[in-house]
């Protein structure tokens, strides 16, 4: 039996996959231990589950804020506020972590630079887990400069100088993606990495949500309208936008998950909730309108649906252009978007068949993908194998 | 300002509407001060077809992405419409 460290970022969209590999891996009676800010994420680990905390318990751990800004900022702000100083909080415990649980393997988060500094420093062989399609990607060369910059200073202050490397997060052994390789494409260089496409993980089980299915009516086209839980409730303005778009078209009904208190203004074919059983929903809607999050985009083309992107940070920008190059989405601008050209979006995106036929192509290959499971076959090869071989790889 | 650079102003503003092409920019007040991400919600990818189009009116007189490529990551999240057109109005000669 091997010996799994995972760690991964306060984040439930890192979190949620690894949790997929570490049950497909506790199922075949692996041993796993987590290295995780358990104040923050400890409860969401399976009962029992073997925890070295990362935190200081001091209350300064890094956290994500600024939900206001948007676009490169965001990124900029993301490695400045969170990972890297993340990153530096956390190897001290995360090197007691490994040298007490001694693991055959890790499976550390490309954004959980911590854990990949500690497996390089001590040799323990190790795959990146990749949350989107969009962070394998170059970006432009100012700001692949100016990331390795910041990956330069943080690696001196830890490593041997023979043991850095230009993008210490992307693991030389093998690098996980949970999508697929289409949405990439090849129209972008990636960073160059031993990669291996696994596609998104399904949904484990989420807490049952209470849901109006009668509300739904057959002779409508339907929509689900969802930002998102981190910027759900950014503003109204978006939600604003689609209601006034959505009354002029009786033969639209549209879900919105949003702030509860856009109900009282909602005309009769939009129905306003706080939370939706999305993964259910999904089979009962034509259409998506989204901000181009990794998972929400992977549900909704898993189950063959078209969408309109109004990406807003971080990724989605990039992940909506690679939805929208496979020929599954169109995209309007978030903070701009009027309600008549979100009429025609709509109209356009439920009258135009090569959308949802692309959107049902992808939707084949993400149900192909090999998955949570193939990921655990993926780092059982790695942890079995001999160290001396993987110096070479 | 000189009239060289508000008439640069003006063609740039005309290559973002043109280029983003959707209703809203078209009435939206753009002046020197409006910056790209912020203001105008435009992506780097977008922000390119921006500057192609500029490149392809004034054409190798220019290098847009020479002078972007020695930028900071914070110059580029701030950069405005108005500091474009100051480049552009430095590198173009004025018209006669």
């Amino acid at each position: 039996m091997a010996r799994i460290l995972f760690t991964v970022p306060p984040l439930t969209g890192h979190l949620n996959p690894a949790l997929a590999v570490a049950d497909a891996l506790s199922r075949q009676g692996h041993e796993l231990a987590w290295a995780v800010h358990a104040a923050q994420i400890g409860d969401k680990l399976p009962e029992g589950a073997r925890v070295y905390a990362l935190d200081h318990g001091d209350g300064a751990d890094p956290g994500i804020a600024a939900p206001q800004v948007r676009g490169l900022e965001s990124v900029r702000l993301f490695f400045e506020d969170y990972a890297l100083p993340l990153a530096e909080r956390v190897l001290a415990p995360m090197e007691a972590a490994v040298r007490d649980f001694s693991p055959d393997a890790m499976v550390v988060d490309h954004q959980m630079l911590g854990g990949a500094l500690v497996a390089r420093k001590l040799g323990v062989p190790w795959v990146s887990q990749v949350t989107t399609s969009a962070s394998i990607l170059k970006m432009s060369p100012v700001l692949d400069a100016w990331v390795a910059e910041q990956y330069l200073a943080l690696q001196r202050r830890y490593l041997p100088e023979d043991l850095i490397v230009e993008r210490p997060d992307f693991s030389p052994h093998r690098v996980i993606v949970f999508s697929i390789e289409t949405l990439p494409g090849d129209r972008h260089a990636r960073v160059d990495a031993p990669y291996a496409f696994v596609g998104p993980v399904r949904g484990e089980g989420r807490r049952q949500i209470e849901f109006p299915w009668e509300w739904l009516r057959q002779d409508r086209r339907k929509l689900l309208v969802s930002l998102g839980t981190v910027s759900r409730d950014r503003d109204t303005r978006f939600f604003e936008v689609v209601m006034e778009a959505v009354s002029g078209m009786p033969e639209v009904q549209a879900v919105l998950v949003a702030p509860e208190s856009l109900a009282a203004s909602a005309p009769d074919n939009v129905l306003v909730r706080g939370y939706v059983p999305q993964t259910e929903l999904l089979r009962h809607v034509d259409g998506v309108i989204c901000h181009a999050g990794h998972n929400t985009v992977c549900e909704a083309l898993s189950c063959g649906l078209p969408m309109i992107v109004a990406p807003i940070r971080d990724d989605q920008p990039v992940i909506a252009r690679q939805v929208i190059d496979a020929g599954a989405a169109l995209f309007v601008r978030q903070g701009k978007v009027t309600a008549a050209a979100m009429r025609t979006a709509i109209a356009n995106l439920l009258g135009t068949p090569s959308l949802a036929d692309s959107a049902r192509r992808l939707s084949q290959e993400l149900l192909a993908a090999p998955g949570a499971p193939g990921a655990a076959r993926i780092i059982l090869a790695l942890a079995a194998a001999a160290p001396a071989s993987l110096e070479l790889a | 300002m000189s009239k060289h650079y508000d008439d640069i102003l003006s063609l740039v503003i005309g290559k973002i509407r043109s280029t983003i092409n959707e209703d809203w920019i078209q009435d939206f007040e753009i002046e020197g001060e409006t910056r790209f991400n912020t203001d105008l919600e435009i992506e780097s990818i977008e922000f390119v077809k921006i500057a192609d189009a500029i490149q392809a009116h004034y054409g190798t007189q220019l290098d847009i992405v020479g002078w972007l490529s020695g930028k900071s990551i914070h110059e580029l999240i701030g950069l405005s419409v108005g500091e474009l057109a100051s480049f552009i109005a430095g590198a173009v000669p004025e018209q006669g």
